[in-house]
């Protein structure tokens, strides 16, 4: 009996001393509903098996025992009654059991939501500062504590993908937008800039070469390049150069006081271009420094060797694929979503298979964007047009919680911020923050 | 015992000259009779055969013929005494003296032959055979007169008194001592001894083997012929053999070759043995019902099912195992009439107990009334399994992928969605409503991106099929719009302005020309306007984006972009043209009316093919990819594909997969794909596999009915378009809805 509420090692364990037999029997199992009886456990986790101390500490402190946790037994979650589960992994009742529990994934609270003037299409949490959307009126706009502190004018048409370059960047962040209009665009703001207004910006360096709308954009860890995937069925990389020196930062200002705004704007041209998609790149993602993953409408996964320009594993899908993450153990696992309700997760270092290991299927519509926690190994988001985010564990094949916050409005992206809260935006126009995500 | 001898040694003779010396016959019986008296006195007598006649007889034939008799009484005399002497040499003598005595004996003998013969059978009649019994009781049993001192009575009805009857042993020493006592035997009727003598033995032997009674008789006389041939010399008549008694028979060879011929044509059969067809077994315990199979035109016995022969359970005391206990007979109460077991068997301790079956009448009614309104009829079976009638099709699953279900809606239309067209790249798809707008929607989010206000209802909208413009053509009452989309980089925005720069000088001596139709910059809308005086039906685009062909009833017009010039396509058509696209390869043109279908060679302007459909009234065709197949839809909701590598005019299919109109007809460019949509708010997504083998016929699998959109105003679906990379399908509804399916 091993209980240790401590900060630092949630995953605690307790086993029951006696035969987990009694268990189930000793708390009614009448068929539960799969919360029930987590409630259950989590009650006798609060009260019966806690430290005096603990225990008086509940008892104090109503709040707290309404705290759920989640139980693990052999990895897997625990959805539904004991018994029942039990008799459903074919564990025998017979058996001590080591059920461990963590602290339960659940948003514990709805944040006023950033209301945009047309559909949201995309977010970029990645950096703690600020959030970074996209939205299909043209703009690419940056949140700070809920209001709008800057907006990236340019793009003459929809914004579809934003993405950070350097989100650790202490006050300035430079970040990447591609849009319809078959460009990219990269900005530089600072976010220590006063603003009572949004503060109107403007890209620094316009990258051409699309020849149709760029679908999706994704900036290199840590480097000076971003990749982006195109209706060309191209993906290319592009140097997000700094201009030289603080003289052109100069001269862009002066020129911009000048009114002659386009020319100041450097055009970029794109580095080398990986071919190989016959449909549209929906989705790029740059994990690691020589390695681009992406998936496109041709129904493929394909991963390039960004050195040779070659793709070197092509993970073939049944559907036509929206969305692409990459993380989960080891950072690699590839988690896609696509024009079924069905998320899959792919691990691409297993040899010789081309099956998703896991699949999570409780969306009904298309599932449009997927994303990762950046710690946790098990959890991942995935938003679809059925208006719903659901968070996911990979132990578990039901979703940890739903998000229903766009009320059947389509959700077109979700991300993490500051690794407790899920950010979405969608076609309500607002984009919604649940905070208070326990993601260990 | 002499005596007796004589007689029946006299008898004899008498016999044998019976038929040649009738005449001698009645003194003969006289004498007899007189012997017969002799006999009784001394109970001596034969019996049997060889007693001939009866006395009675006897006294008629002398009193019948007295005066014959009379007539001959020394002849008489004569001849018995001859017979006396030697019965054997009488018969030799009488034919020697017959014979010898020719000419003198002649006619006397004549005389005496005819009456004797006629004496002859009149004594045959009444005294051969019978025997005068010295006993007439007559055929009654001798045990009658087992205990009376008599056996009977003779002729005169004076009683016979039984003989003494020796003791056994004093009879068996008798029998013994005499030698001859094997000849001997009783004749108990006349209670008398009677003693067989050797000719009667002899005659007996006779008799035995076969032969003739008397030894004198020869069988093998020769043949004494009693005609006197006096002219003996001369034949009858002098005529010689004639010839045909030589040769053979022409009537004979002739009936002969008759039969052989009739033989060899088989309309005689030689007869076989009756005995070898006939079965020597039969089966006992065969089944009749076999039997019956093998007369099969007639009406054969159909036997009555077999009942199945009662068990344990039916018996009035079975084991207790089979009695069912109270729950489970009310468990058969919640069962269905049908299920329920129709017997629950009961236990009686005896026989006695057993009640009255309570059925019996009414089972006796209903049999009767199934025997009076049921008869028994041989239902031909037919032994088909129904699964084998069943195309073989391969199964669905192999034939992902495919629409089926549907997770975007486009909303934004006010009134029905009449058309919609996608772009190539499958990024944007265009539709027109009856609402007057034109919209472009983003597919991937269902977003509408632009919106054109037209005016007039817009009935049908096309996609340039070059990537290099962004074009859409759209067809509004009387006018066709081509609008510049906008998309696409600065050199697809370049070329399309090109093309659509209406102010080239050629404009109006196209419309002074033709005065069909009129290119107007259309202002409002960034694009041209091109009027007809006709509302216009269908617009097509060439796959090279340059040409254009529209249809307004009874013309095709063909437009050229770059050059702005406009050609009527003046071929008779056998009644209004309804629709026309383009071939996709080749630079052929497919024209339908209501009826038929015309394929006609642009280049050489003139006709390839002419299609019979079939259907009533047309409403759609489209194109395979390959060109080589067309399929259509009709109002009364048949579909038909056309093999353009078959010779005929026929349709190679026809299925009637709709209740209602078909609105629309589609094929997937690179999956085997297409679907038809239809007023019954349906769609029907088909697999249609085209072989390059020319000897294979094409696959058509109906994969999927897609429902989803409502009726509006009896219009259901009014267009179906698929994705033309995805295997998705984009579908109009009246219910201002355009739909996405995807696999």
């Amino acid at each position: 009996m091993d209980i240790d509420d401590g900060a630092g090692d949630r995953r605690s364990r307790f086993a029951s001393s006696r035969s987990c037999r009694t268990f189930p029997s000793k708390f009614p199992t009448p068929p539960i509903p799969a919360n029930y009886s987590r409630l259950d456990l989590s009650k006798v986790r609060s009260t019966a098996l806690l430290k005096p101390f603990d225990f008086c500490l509940c008892l104090a402190n109503p709040d707290w025992e309404s705290e759920p946790f989640d139980f693990l037994i052999n990895g897997v979650l625990v959805r539904m009654s004991l018994g029942q589960f039990l008799f459903r992994n074919g564990i025998s009742a017979e058996k001590t059991l080591e059920i461990e529990y963590i602290r339960a994934v659940v948003p514990r609270k709805e944040e006023d939501p950033c209301l945009h003037d047309d559909w949201v299409s995309a977010v970029d949490g990645s950096s703690p500062g600020f959030i970074l959307t996209g939205c299909y009126d043209g703009l690419g706009r940056v949140w700070e504590a809920g209001t709008c502190t800057h907006l990236l004018e340019g793009h003459s048409e929809p914004v579809t993908s934003v993405s950070i370059i350097n989100p650790g960047g202490g006050e300035s962040f430079s970040v990447a937008t591609a849009s319809k209009d078959r460009t990219l665009r990269l900005w530089k703001f600072n976010t220590e800039d006063p603003t009572n207004n949004p503060l109107r910006i403007t890209a620094y360096k316009i990258l051409h070469g699309h020849g149709a709308a760029v679908q999706s954009v994704a900036a290199q860890t840590s480097g000076n390049m971003v990749c982006s995937g195109s209706w060309d069925s191209t993906i290319n990389l592009w140097q997000t150069d700094e201009p030289d020196s603080e003289g052109a930062d100069v001269s862009i200002k002066k020129r911009k006081t000048a009114g002659e705004a386009k020319e100041s704007q450097l055009e970029g041209e794109a580095v080398s271009s990986l071919v190989g998609h016959t449909q549209c790149v929906s989705s790029v993602k740059w994990p690691e420094r020589e390695i681009i993953y992406s998936t496109s409408w041709d129904h493929s996964i394909r991963k390039w060797d960004v050195d040779t320009g070659k793709d070197i594993l092509n993970i073939p899908c049944s559907k036509a694929l929206n969305c692409l993450d990459i993380g989960g153990e080891g950072s690699a696992l590839v988690a896609a979503g696509g024009s079924d309700p069905i998320l899959r997760i792919w691990d691409p270092r297993r040899p010789g298979t081309s099956a998703p290991i896991g699949q999570f299927s409780s969306h009904t519509s298309w599932v449009t964007a997927c994303k990762w926690h950046e710690s946790s190994w098990f959890h991942i988001l995935s938003a679809s047009y059925d208006g719903k985010v659901m968070l996911w564990d990979m132990r578990t094949i039901w979703p940890l919680f739903v998000i229903d916050s766009h009320k059947d409005n389509k959700v077109l992206c979700v991300d993490w911020w500051k690794g407790d809260s899920v950010v979405s935006g969608g076609a309500d126009t607002k984009l919604c923050i649940s905070s208070g995500v326990s993601v260990q | 015992m002499k005596v007796k001898k004589k007689s029946s040694v006299q008898e004899d003779s008498v016999k044998e000259e019976k038929k040649q010396k009738g005449k001698m016959k009645i003194p003969e019986a006289k004498e007899e009779q007189q012997r017969q008296e002799e006999v009784d006195s001394d109970s001596v007598y034969d019996s049997g055969a060889e007693n001939e006649s009866s006395p009675s007889n006897l006294e008629d034939m002398s009193d019948g013929e007295g005066s014959d008799s009379e007539d001959y009484p020394s002849i008489r005399d004569t001849d018995s005494e001859d017979e006396e002497s030697g019965s054997s040499g009488n018969e030799g003598d009488l034919n020697t003296s017959g014979n010898d005595g020719l000419a003198i004996d002649h006619g006397n003998e004549d005389e005496s032959d005819s009456s004797g013969l006629h004496e002859e059978v009149e004594e045959s009649d009444s005294s051969e055979d019978e025997v005068a019994p010295r006993n007439t009781i007559g055929a009654v049993p001798l045990e009658w007169y087992r205990d009376e001192k008599h056996i009977g009575y003779d002729i005169t009805g004076k009683k016979i008194k039984k003989k003494e009857k020796e003791d056994k042993l004093q009879s068996f020493l008798a029998s013994a001592d005499d030698s001859k006592n094997w000849r001997k035997f009783s004749d108990e009727y006349n209670d008398e001894e009677v003693e067989l003598t050797k000719e009667d033995m002899k005659t007996i032997n006779r008799l035995l083997k076969g032969k003739a009674p008397h030894g004198e008789f020869d069988p093998y006389a020769p043949y004494v012929d009693w005609f006197k041939w006096d002219d003996s010399n001369h034949p009858l008549s002098n005529a010689p053999e004639p010839k045909r008694r030589f040769i053979p028979s022409k009537s004979e060879s002739k009936l002969v070759k008759r039969l052989v011929l009739a033989i060899r044509k088989g309309l005689i059969k030689p007869k076989k043995d009756e005995e070898e067809e006939e079965e020597s077994v039969y089966p006992l315990w065969g089944d009749d019902s076999n039997s019956t199979e093998k007369d099969g035109n007639h009406l054969s016995y159909i036997p009555a099912p077999k009942p199945k022969l009662p068990g344990y359970e039916e018996s009035f005391n079975p084991p207790l195992e089979f009695i069912p206990t109270q729950e489970e007979i009310d468990a058969y109460q919640l069962m269905y009439e049908e299920d329920r077991p129709k017997f629950i068997p009961k236990r009686f301790t005896s026989m006695r107990s057993i009640p009255a079956y309570e059925n019996a009448v009414k089972e006796c009614f209903e049999r009767c009334l199934d025997l009076y309104l049921c008869p028994r009829v041989r239902k031909k079976r037919i032994n088909i399994d129904p699964e084998s009638l069943k195309p073989k099709l391969p199964s669905r699953k192999d034939l992902k992928p495919y629409p089926v279900k549907c997770y975007l809606e486009y909303r934004g239309h006010k009134d029905a969605v009449t058309s919609v067209s996608t772009e190539v790249s499958g990024q944007w798809i265009a539709s027109g409503s009856l609402d007057g707008t034109v919209r472009i929607w983003e597919v991937a989010t269902g977003r509408c991106l632009k919106l054109w206000e037209i005016g007039e209802a817009v009935t049908y909208v096309t996609w340039n099929p070059n990537p290099e413009y962004s074009i859409l053509a759209v067809s509004a009452g009387q006018d066709v719009l081509l609008l510049n989309i906008g998309f696409g980089n600065e050199e697809v925005q370049k070329k399309t302005k090109e093309l659509l720069c209406a102010e080239t000088p050629s404009t109006p001596d196209d419309t002074g020309e033709s005065t069909f139709v009129s290119w107007i910059q259309d202002e409002t809308h960034e694009g041209t306007r091109l009027r007809h005086f006709k509302t216009v039906s269908s617009v097509e685009w060439h796959r090279k984006g340059d040409y254009l062909s529209t249809v307004v009833p009874a013309d095709i017009l063909f437009r050229v972009l770059s050059q702005k010039s406009t050609q009527t396509f003046s071929i008779k058509l056998g009644g209004i043209a309804v629709t026309s696209i383009f071939h996709p390869v080749r630079s052929h043109f497919f024209i339908s009316t209501k009826k038929t279908i015309r394929q006609y060679d642009l280049v050489k302007g003139k006709q390839i093919r002419k299609l019979e459909t079939g259907l009533k009234e047309i409403s759609s065709i489209a194109v395979h990819p390959s060109g080589d197949h067309i399929i259509v839809g009709s109002r009364e909701g048949k579909f038909c594909w056309f093999d353009m590598d078959l010779s005929t005019k026929k349709p190679y299919l026809i299925r009637q997969w709709h209740k209602k109109d078909i609105n629309n007809v589609s094929f997937h460019r690179l999956c085997p794909l297409f679907a038809t949509c239809s007023d019954d708010c349906t769609v029907q997504v088909s697999y249609g596999m085209v072989y390059s083998d020319l000897n294979q016929n094409p696959l058509i699998v109906p994969l999927e009915i897609l429902r989803g959109h409502a009726s509006s105003g009896g219009r259901g679906v009014m267009d179906c378009k698929f994705h033309p990379r995805q295997p998705w399908l984009f579908t109009a509804g009246a219910d201002s809805v355009i739909r996405l399916y995807c696999h």
